[in-house]
């Protein structure tokens, strides 16, 4: 019926018509309302006066990962199996999935929401089989550029921070060269990382798009000092991003015999393909991942390793779970001792060490230890490595202060000559955390903070990155940046509390399958296998899409009034807010909490 | 074909022949025997039914509103508990004219938990609008709930049948199983005289000015009026096909009776020994068994009782504060009758307790020396 003169008029009844119906029924009386005209005139969203909104939020994941990557987006991708836009949706704030995906301590894992209902979600497993999907069907992304600007950019080393600083900035619309020292790209993940936690192919294929995107990566050529003056005029910024490869001084008489060897470079050298066994024990001294990464190497190299660890395992840097794996695989761990002094004896290697005891614990339960009086001992051993932690090779990485004005942000450090080319410093020279996603956070911050340099001026540069953060910060948004969809979301971060989990159904966590502790010992195999489709869509379904719609329908479902509208072929869902009476019901009935009550303004 | 059958499965068989189109229900016990049978019918193609499970039976009702609105035949049972939960679309079942049935098994409600007999379930529904129809055995179970089909769609208001937890339901005795073609003679498909219809859509139900509200409730109140010569009716077609008939009431040597005993439920069979056995010793005893509640047969009641000397009603429930329910009924029936012999009103049964021959013998002769009530009711057996 049409509306108008005829639909105000509203219910009629009906009684007559149906009374006629029956002739053996005349008797009974069926007196009932009908109507046939629309209640559409029937205005109730003015009777709101709360108003719901749509209204995306943080999740946690999203804000803990340093890369900023949009965890719930790309899991709510995934699991419909929309692949390829997941993996755009990583490659928009991170160009290191596969990398990523292998090696990341993974911190949205250890904040992940559903941890409070049953286990965290295998976000890194997912992110690698969305690298090993792009890769297995050779996929293009699609990704938004802005246009060409006129300033060039100059980037010294192709390790991490320094490819992401310049896979940045060709998306700002910046031409950028990359030079490099080794024969090629990818700095610690390139010789640093052992091959058993991060194949070279898993890391080529990084950088395939990372060179795709056309940056210039030019490999063997070393720069020096003087490269910083001769760019004036080449180059209008140089990012700095040279990273530690030394390794720092003992301090210990014996130090400088030829059989104590520098982790790093020793990682390095089997890298190099020019170590091919090593057996008897050896000592490594240091508690970091390299001390880790080198113990485990020794003893895929048929060696025994020995790490020597001045306080307890619980208070080691390295990733705990690496730890897990090196005990597993046979690494021998000392707990408490100090170096004092190596020393050469009839073929073999004296360490001398001095046991420690926890004097007391910091705020973090860290340890802080003290030589425990007379309690020395020592242990024959054939060979010493150090990895004691890393400095960078030349001091000119790190800025002097002498530069010029330098302004200093969470994870790069720009300096301005006032002549010449602007300089940024970034990746573990200024990074406290030294991780690959940490790593990323540094270029992406450089990226930001010189593209706001040209175009805003210095002053501009704190102000536009704070519009960028992700949650609390550090991380920062690139979509963001860009001016993409993102920047729409709002900064809270949601926690368990304040999810509907009456939506949501146990369900474990992938097993990741991995080698046989067997296969391990002989062999620099990549220790964790892919896992199939069907699985990386199960657990990326298990995610709760904390904070973002992910097109559930409760809200539609729910709403007494039909208000929600679901626009076809798209995620959009709107609210009529000529009908909407605002109950609240669907803010309340949303599982992930992207939707917001708010009060009417009168 | 008889069979030896339960109370519960007897409703079940009914509800089968009456080729019902929709069931939901919840299960509770003692209803559960009937919606297990229904479920295995809808489940094995014995019923070409719909079986809706709910999380509750609030929405079970409101599962079949829906259904019955769209023009299809609809059972539910369920009991205590389930029924009061229920109660605000019972009113809307009314209300809203359709013709839903429902087997109802007497239990009583909680605390203290307590799964056996009571009628205060049913009777505190009593102003829902619901026809209430009160079973004394099997075979009587079967043959209400057809009638109460042929009745509902006549008069568009719904039917309770009502049955006793475990003296009924559970209770395995001879029912004739009617064959499917005689139900059928009887009880013709249902043909809606309104309904939810896509093509010409439509709302029922909605607001409504005061006046039109209250013509509204005078209507049911008109149709309810009507129940009582239609369900004589029905009863008429029903005996010509199965040589069986019930009445609204059954008055049982009432002609002659000084005094009649009012009952319902399975209590009216252990009455009617009970005054097998006062008539052989002399005693001038009758029996009323009351089967419609809702309409209340007033007239027929009246005229039941018109020659006895004082009435005793047995109430297997409570209204606090009042007395029995059936008792307060049968007052308020003679209150304007030109006789008005005095009313004696006895708790007994409450929460399944047994109600012997001995203890309602033991009524009769409470009653018969006794001149006139000292109280509106006496709890027996306590």
């Amino acid at each position: 019926m049409k509306k108008g003169a005829e639909g105000v008029r509203g219910s009629q009844c009906i009684m007559e018509r149906f009374l006629r119906m029956s002739e053996a029924n005349t008797a009974i009386p069926l007196f009932l309302p009908c109507s046939s005209t629309s209640t559409e005139s029937n205005k109730t969203g003015s009777w709101r006066f709360l108003r719901p909104l749509f209204d995306e939020k943080t999740s946690p994941c999203s804000a803990a990962c340093p890369a900023g990557e949009d965890i719930a987006r790309i899991e709510m991708l995934t699991a419909r199996g929309l692949f390829k836009e997941a993996w755009e949706t990583i490659l928009r704030e991170n160009p290191f999935p596969s990398v990523c995906g292998r090696v990341c301590p993974h911190p949205c894992e250890g904040i992940c929401n559903r941890r409070e209902f049953d286990e965290a979600v295998a976000v890194h497993t997912v992110e690698r089989f969305l690298a090993e999907t792009a890769s297995r069907y050779d996929l293009k992304p699609k990704l938004e550029k802005l246009n060409a600007k006129k300033h060039k950019i100059a980037v010294v080393g192709a390790g991490p921070a320094g490819l992401s600083a310049a896979y940045f900035l060709v998306y700002l619309g910046y031409a950028c060269d990359v030079f490099e020292g080794a024969p090629e790209p990818g700095g610690i993940l390139r010789w640093g990382i052992p091959l058993y936690r991060l194949p070279l192919s898993a890391l080529r294929n990084d950088l395939s798009h990372i060179e795709a995107q056309g940056v210039e990566i030019r490999a063997g050529q070393k720069i020096r000092q003087d490269f910083i003056r001769e760019a004036a005029g080449r180059y209008d910024a140089v990012f700095l991003a040279c990273g530690h490869s030394h390794t720092a001084e003992l301090g210990i008489p014996g130090e400088t015999l030829s059989t104590v060897i520098e982790g790093l470079s020793f990682l390095q050298r089997i890298r190099q393909g020019e170590i091919t066994s090593l057996p008897g024990l050896s000592a490594i001294i240091g508690g970091g991942n390299t001390a880790i990464d080198v113990a485990r190497s020794i003893i895929r190299l048929g060696g025994r390793a020995l790490i020597v660890y001045r306080r307890r395992r619980r208070d080691m840097p390295a990733f705990a779970p690496e730890v897990q794996m090196a005990i597993e695989e046979g690494v021998e761990l000392k707990e408490l001792v100090a170096p004092l002094r190596i020393a050469a004896e009839s073929g073999q290697y004296v360490l001398t060490l001095q046991e420690m005891e926890v004097s007391h614990e910091d705020s973090h339960g860290r340890a802080s230890v003290l030589p425990e009086e007379g309690k020395i001992r020592e242990i024959f051993v054939d060979r010493v490595f150090k990895a004691t932690g890393a400095q960078p090779a030349e001091t000119w990485f790190k800025p002097s202060g002498k530069e010029g004005t330098v302004m200093t942000m969470t994870n790069a450090m720009l300096v301005y000559p006032g002549k010449g080319p602007v300089l940024v410093f970034g990746g573990d020279l200024v990074n406290e955390t030294k991780s690959v996603a940490h790593a990323v956070l540094s270029g992406k911050q450089a990226a930001m903070a010189l593209d706001t340099f040209f175009q805003d001026g210095m002053n501009a540069i704190l102000p536009r990155l704070r519009t960028c953060v992700v949650g609390q910060g550090p991380a920062l948004s690139m979509e963001t940046y860009m001016g993409g969809p993102r920047r729409f979301r709002n900064p809270h971060i949601i926690s368990h509390e304040e999810l509907n989990i009456d939506h949501f159904q146990f369900q474990s966590r992938i097993t990741q399958p991995r080698l046989l502790r067997e296969e391990r010992l002989v062999s620099f195999e990549e220790i964790d296998l892919k896992i199939s489709t069907n699985l990386a869509i199960r657990e990326a379904d298990r995610c709760f899409n904390c904070g973002i719609c992910n097109q559930c329908d409760n809200c539609y479902m729910f709403c007494p009034d039909i208000a929600v509208i679901r626009e076809k072929d798209g995620e959009l869902r709107r609210i009529n807010y000529d009908y909407c009476k605002g109950c609240g019901l669907c803010v309340v009935e949303c599982p992930r909490n992207a939707m917001t009550l708010r009060e009417e303004e009168l | 074909m008889k069979r030896v059958i339960e109370g519960s499965h007897a409703v079940a068989e009914a509800v089968r022949l009456a080729k019902v189109q929709v069931i939901s229900a919840y299960p509770i016990t003692p209803q559960t025997h009937i919606v297990e049978i229904l479920s295995e019918y809808c489940a094995n193609g014995t019923m070409n039914a719909r079986f809706l499970r709910v999380e509750s039976e609030h929405s079970a009702l409101a599962a079949l509103i829906g259904a019955q609105s769209c023009g299809v035949r609809t059972f539910t049972a369920t009991a205590s508990q389930g029924l009061a939960l229920m109660h605000e679309l019972l009113h809307w079942t009314s209300g809203a004219r359709l013709p839903i049935v429902m087997a109802e098994v007497n239990r009583a409600l909680a605390p203290g938990w307590n799964i056996w007999t009571d009628q205060t379930d049913s009777l505190a529904q009593r102003d829902t609008g619901w026809i209430q129809i009160y079973c004394e055995d099997g075979q009587e179970v079967l043959d209400s709930m057809l009638h109460a089909y042929r009745l509902a769609e006549r008069v568009y208001l719904p039917v309770m049948v009502v049955l006793d937890a475990f003296y009924l339901s559970h209770t395995y005795e001879p029912v004739d199983v009617p064959a499917e073609e005689d139900v059928d003679r009887f009880l013709p498909p249902y043909k809606p005289r309104f309904q939810v219809d896509t093509e010409n859509p439509c709302a029922f139900g909605q607001l409504v000015p005061p006046g039109a509200y209250m013509k509204m409730r005078h209507n049911i109140a008109a149709a309810m009026e009507e129940t009582l010569r239609c369900l004589n009716e029905i009863e008429n077609e029903f005996y010509e096909i199965f040589r069986r008939r019930y009445n609204a009431v059954e008055a049982i040597w009432c002609d002659d009776a000084e005094i009649i005993l009012v009952t319902s439920g399975t209590i009216t069979s252990t009455s009617r020994l009970v005054l097998k056995s006062l008539r052989e010793r002399g005693e001038k005893a009758g029996i009323l068994k009351m089967r419609l509640f809702r309409p209340f047969p007033l007239a027929v009641v009246r005229k039941a009782v018109a020659h006895a000397k004082k009435i005793a009603v047995i109430d297997r429930n409570f209204s606090f504060g009042a007395s029995g329910i059936f008792a307060q009924e049968v007052r308020a029936a003679l209150c304007n009758a030109p006789s008005r012999p005095p009313v004696f009103g006895y708790i007994a049964g409450i929460g399944g307790l047994d109600v012997t021959a001995e203890l309602i013998e033991e009524i009769y002769w409470k009653t018969k020396n006794t001149t006139f009530p000292e109280q509106e009711s006496i709890w027996m057996g306590i």
